[in-house]
């Protein structure tokens, strides 16, 4: 570790190295530490307020973190702003652009900022527009343009000046199913040849478009690993959800499902109209359904429903959340 | 400096997007074009009979003191007005449409992006001032006749006096996300120093000498009288690279505020 503090791994593109970040006394990431390479689709995925946000502002160079260091490419971002910015494009959650500037106008105004040379410029812009279905919108105004196309704007922006990573924060926000379809095809196309790091909290988005996901809550990674890995973890765990028609059998089933061995995470999720529902993990294998209804019929328990399900990504998240630590799952 | 051009192109041009600019523009000339107008029609008058004004010897005061010297002073006033209005919108409107911050993740330093802006304003500026020459062409042409290098110093005054206006205007835009409240702002710190001027006419002693020469408007009538003095020039170089260094401070607290 001390190592790598001196020498930046030059094989990958993005390095953070115990990133801390604090607003006042609200510590908004709590060193953070991880790498990116080239070709990868990392996905930060947490609630709102998680610090997903103040991370990829910090990747970005809008703001140095309190304590930490961010190498693009080798290069700190905070010694050498210059040279680190330019191997970053950034698509900021709210896309705000200028409204009264017309596509291509501002696309120019962007590449001349980002040090594209003046006899390559229409080129390049062109090329851009081109990629993201701007062509027809040129001589438009920002302003009057439809969400989606301005989220377009937004990634055109990011992608002027060729920048080997791309950061985009929240880019399905907002947008319409269409749009959202359309953005993330963009998106994969985009990861073809680049490193692209996204931030949602759309769960389905994260396993339909990165090889890696990174949950992150308060500030802190809970679970770094790659899809198919996470959905091994899916694949062992499955959830089992009852439901008692009298509130007065409550204490009695808890206590029964308790001492059966493999019973975890055991919890009466909520009360309808007097009817309970209890749900725990297990693993696959071993199916206790039977067993459970053959205790609750002798102890005469009205049990209404017994359904298996396997674990989502949600259920993994949420748990994660809840206990705020991870068992060596994913990590 | 090729960034530097680009944000000052752009910040020049959205002058014209927004109609305000072109509103301002168009309010200037029509002001200016009043005041010149009264100011030629009174010499007028007066030169037909210094006697009934009071005035006995009309030879002592010369049209280009009149008439421009009186021309540059109402101007002063009038950028009052102007410069929060030109500058409210500089960094306000950015942060309220949260553009700033695409622009600090750009390859550029926030001295490029402040000088930019700066630049930018004071081209519209600049070429406010341009067609005041062609009052200068009407002038002649109905038969006044003036000093060159006087009112050349009363142009240089006005442009020096109006770039740092213009500058504590784009500082102030810098502190508030609301163009309102810039102009507000910016109108209130212009009054202050405008009041600044006053204090040596009703009090004494070196304080009220102190306030005096911070007052702009004080440096800026030696240049309405065709005097050129490098204290004055001085004064509105501080002024002016002042407020571009508050201005920089500013834009940097986002580095530890959230």
């Amino acid at each position: 570790m001390t190592m790598s503090m001196n020498n930046p791994d030059p094989s990958s593109l993005i390095q953070f190295e115990n990133v801390s970040k604090k607003y006042g006394a609200f510590h908004a990431l709590r060193n953070v530490s991880f790498e990116i390479k080239e070709g990868e689709i990392v996905g930060f995925l947490g609630p709102n307020g998680a610090g997903k946000t103040t991370a990829m502002r910090i990747l970005s160079g809008f703001f140095p973190p309190t304590s930490g260091r961010v190498f693009v490419r080798g290069i700190d971002m905070f010694k050498h702003p210059h040279e680190a910015k330019r191997a970053i494009g950034y698509l900021p959650e709210t896309v705000s652009l200028y409204p009264d500037m017309k596509v291509i106008e501002y696309l120019q105004f962007v590449a001349r900022l980002k040090g594209v040379s003046a006899h390559e410029l229409r080129g390049h812009i062109l090329n851009k527009m081109s990629f993201c279905g701007l062509l027809d919108s040129g001589h438009r105004l920002i302003g009057r343009l439809s969400k989606g196309y301005r989220q377009r704007v937004g990634i055109a922006q990011a992608l002027v000046g060729d920048p080997p990573a791309l950061i985009l924060d929240e880019p399905t926000t907002g947008l319409d199913p269409t749009q959202i379809k359309e953005i993330r095809e963009l998106i994969r196309a985009l990861g073809q040849n680049r490193a692209v790091i996204l931030s949602t909290h759309i769960l389905p988005e994260v396993s339909m478009l990165c090889n890696r996901v990174m949950m992150i809550n308060q500030g802190q990674i809970l679970a770094s690993g790659t899809v198919p890995e996470l959905a091994t973890c899916l694949k062992d765990r499955e959830a089992i959800h009852i439901r008692i028609l009298d509130k007065k059998d409550q204490n009695l089933a808890l206590k029964i499902l308790g001492s059966i061995p493999g019973v975890e995470a055991l919890k009466t999720e909520e009360e309808v109209r007097g009817e309970i529902f209890i749900s725990f993990e297990t693993s696959p294998e071993l199916d206790l359904r039977p067993r459970i209804m053959k205790l609750f019929v002798e102890q005469g328990i009205s049990l209404a429903e017994i359904q298996r399900q396997q674990l989502t990504l949600e259920d993994i998240f949420l748990g994660l959340l809840k206990n705020g630590k991870l068992g060596g799952r994913f990590s | 400096m090729r960034k530097v051009l680009t944000i000052a192109r752009k910040e020049f041009s959205g002058c014209f997007h927004s109609w305000l600019g072109v509103l301002m523009a168009a309010f200037f000339f029509l002001a200016s074009g009043a005041f010149f107008v009264i100011l030629v029609l009174n010499y007028s008058k007066i030169s037909m009979n210094p006697q009934q004004y009071g005035l006995s010897n009309f030879s002592g005061i010369n049209q280009t003191q009149y008439i421009l010297g009186s021309f540059f002073s109402n101007l002063s006033i009038m950028l009052l007005f102007l410069a929060p209005i030109l500058t409210m919108r500089s960094f306000s409107e950015e942060k309220r449409q949260e553009t700033l911050e695409l622009l600090f993740t750009y390859p550029l330093s926030d001295f490029e992006i402040v000088a930019g802006k700066q630049l930018g304003i004071l081209w519209f500026f600049a070429a406010l001032l341009l067609p005041l020459a062609g009052y200068l062409a009407v002038f002649r042409s109905i038969g006044g006749e003036f000093e060159w290098i006087p009112v050349l110093l009363g142009f240089l005054g006005f442009w020096l006096l109006g770039s740092a206006y213009l500058a504590a205007g784009v500082f102030i835009s810098s502190l508030t996300k609301n163009p309102i409240v810039s102009a507000l702002g910016t109108f209130s710190v212009l009054l202050v120093f405008w009041i600044f001027d006053w204090v040596d006419d009703i009090a004494t002693g070196p304080w009220a000498h102190v306030f005096s020469e911070l007052s702009p408007l004080a440096h800026y009538k030696n240049f309405t009288l065709g005097i050129l003095d490098v204290q004055d020039v001085v004064f509105f170089c501080f002024f002016f690279f002042y407020f571009l260094f508050l201005t920089l401070r500013s834009i940097e607290t986002r580095n530890w505020k959230s």
